[in-house]
């Protein structure tokens, strides 16, 4: 850090997830923020963006939503940061409509009867981390490296598509989560399904969509070797980490009738499948743990699929 | 019905459909070669009828009423894996959205309802809280679902790692957003918005 520099300060947009399933990534983040000593002031009085929901079925509103957001964050000083890859994929695409179609802007400045503040950079936790703090300086602040972890990184739908919208990086082959674990010492693995879609909200409406895409993503993380996967998403996460067990139950429990007891390793040609505990961290917990923060302050024990013996395993606890 | 001879006419094609599809999502569909990228690496496609290079293709062919009729649109999980790929920039995710817009306005035919039920409920949770509250949200599905044991294990077990909320409090700003909802209403009862 060269002396003298501006201490980096952002205005908080959490989103609703973060405040009720997903509150380890808002806690994580908190503590990850704090130890790097980069301010973050919540938005006071945020609204839901309306994700998937209401740009599915009424992109006016979902613009409108979205826009009073923005106006609420001009009142707090510092680029926007938002965790959840949804709400700043909704921000990011107002910002992007807005400025291009005069028409949807006039309409949404009088849904929200005001003008449509849209200059202020939204900026997602992960280029945050990796461009403005810096992954130099990040890599020298670790205390405590991740060393021997093996990571999967996930990036799933709306970190990086479509390419025009959230600029994070390449909507085909990104690498930011990667450099990411790198600079935590961690060792991110080569695999095939992390810009596939886990069922996104599918979670409510229709299970069984979600339990077949999120296998495939597990059951790929397993193959390549990773000891867990990393996300930044709190839908996603709840995909892979909550329903994790009824997938298991879905797609790999190995059949136990008597037939399947005594032919089903024949079948699977001698191996047992492999049904390995994949816990699911998000990106700002195996930061703030590289970063030394105290593990009872990470929210692992919200957390479904316990990742504390893999942590233990690799003496990170 | 998709392998049956379609006879084209101005009785069988809706071409104002085509039109306002268009508006909504600001995307030509004309432009559609039909080299299937989009279908190729579409995650849902298994669970349609009409994966998405056909939906576009029914659409050069003002055949809408077949899409809506359909539950392909409310399969799509909007992952803008199409719209990255498309080789000719048309933005079927913006497209899907208008087709489903189409369908709730006109309370649609689809057979798929429970993607509309949580779509509404989300929806509805955003009118009278302001922010999403979980616990209401599935417990309304699964009531108006018919579905009353649906992650039963699921939710006593989310509220005692503090990831489900018993209690919610409304935003003290939430008229702002009832205000929104009504002048969206008002624009679209004057004809000022789609």
């Amino acid at each position: 850090m060269t002396p003298g520099k501006k201490r980096l300060s952002y205005s908080y947009y959490p989103g609703c997830s973060l405040h009720a399933s997903g509150r380890e990534y808002d806690i994580s983040t908190r503590a990850l923020f704090k130890a790097l000593n980069v301010g973050l002031k919540e938005v006071p009085d945020w609204f839901c963006c309306g994700a998937t929901p209401a740009h599915n079925v009424d992109e006016l509103l979902s613009l409108s939503l979205c826009a009073k957001n923005l106006s609420l964050a001009e009142e707090v000083e510092g680029d926007l940061a938002v965790a959840c890859a949804a709400c700043f994929s909704r921000l990011k695409t107002t910002q992007h409509h807005l400025k291009e179609d005069d028409t949807k802007r006039k309409q949404v400045e009088v849904a929200i009867d005001g003008p449509a503040a849209i200059n202020k950079p939204v900026k997602h936790i992960l280029e945050i981390l990796a461009r403005e703090f810096g992954l130099a300086r990040l890599e020298e602040s670790v205390k405590k490296p991740l060393l021997g972890l093996k990571v999967a990184s996930y990036y799933g739908c709306l970190l990086t598509r479509p390419p025009e919208v959230p600029e994070l990086d390449d909507c085909e082959d990104p690498s930011i989560m990667e450099d990411l674990l790198r600079a935590l010492g961690a060792e991110p693995v080569k695999w095939s399904h992390r810009m596939e879609c886990c069922g996104a909200n599918f979670t409510l409406s229709r299970p069984g969509v979600v339990l077949k895409l999120s296998n495939a993503i597990l059951e790929s993380a397993r193959i390549a070797g990773a000891d867990c996967i990393m996300v930044a998403c709190p839908l996603c996460h709840g995909n892979l980490d909550i329903r994790q067990k009824e997938i298991k139950e879905a797609y790999g429990a190995p059949d136990s009738t008597l037939f399947g007891n005594i032919f089903g390793s024949e079948l699977r040609g001698g191996s047992a499948p492999d049904q390995r505990d994949v816990p699911i961290f998000y990106v700002t917990q195996l930061a703030a743990l590289a970063m030394g923060v105290a593990s009872e302050s990470l929210g692992f024990e919200s957390v479904i699929t316990d990742p504390k013996p893999l942590l233990r395993d690799k003496q990170l606890l | 019905m998709k392998n049956k001879l379609m006879h084209l006419s101005n009785e069988t094609m809706n071409v104002g459909f085509v039109k306002k599809v268009e508006a909504l999502s600001g995307s030509s569909v004309r432009r559609c070669f039909q080299c299937g990228k989009c279908s190729a690496g579409c995650p849902m496609s298994a669970f349609m009828e009409h994966p998405p290079n056909r939906v576009v293709r029914l659409l050069q062919l003002g055949q809408g009423q077949r899409i809506l009729a359909g539950r392909s649109i409310w399969y799509c999980a909007s992952c803008e894996t199409c719209t990255t790929r498309c080789p000719n920039k048309v933005d079927l995710a913006a497209i899907m959205d208008a087709l489903r817009k189409l369908s709730w306005d006109a309370d649609g035919p689809s057979k798929e309802s429970y993607v509309q039920l949580a779509n509404r409920l989300f929806i509805e949770n955003i009118r009278t809280y302001g922010r999403q509250y979980e616990l209401r949200l599935g417990a309304a599905f699964n009531m108006k679902s018919g579905q009353f044991l649906k992650d039963l294990m699921l939710g006593p077990k989310l509220i005692s790692k503090g990831k489900l909320k018993m209690f919610h409090s409304k935003n003290k700003n939430i008229a702002d957003i009832e205000g929104i909802f009504k002048r969206i209403e008002e624009m679209r009862k004057k004809g000022e918005a789609l």
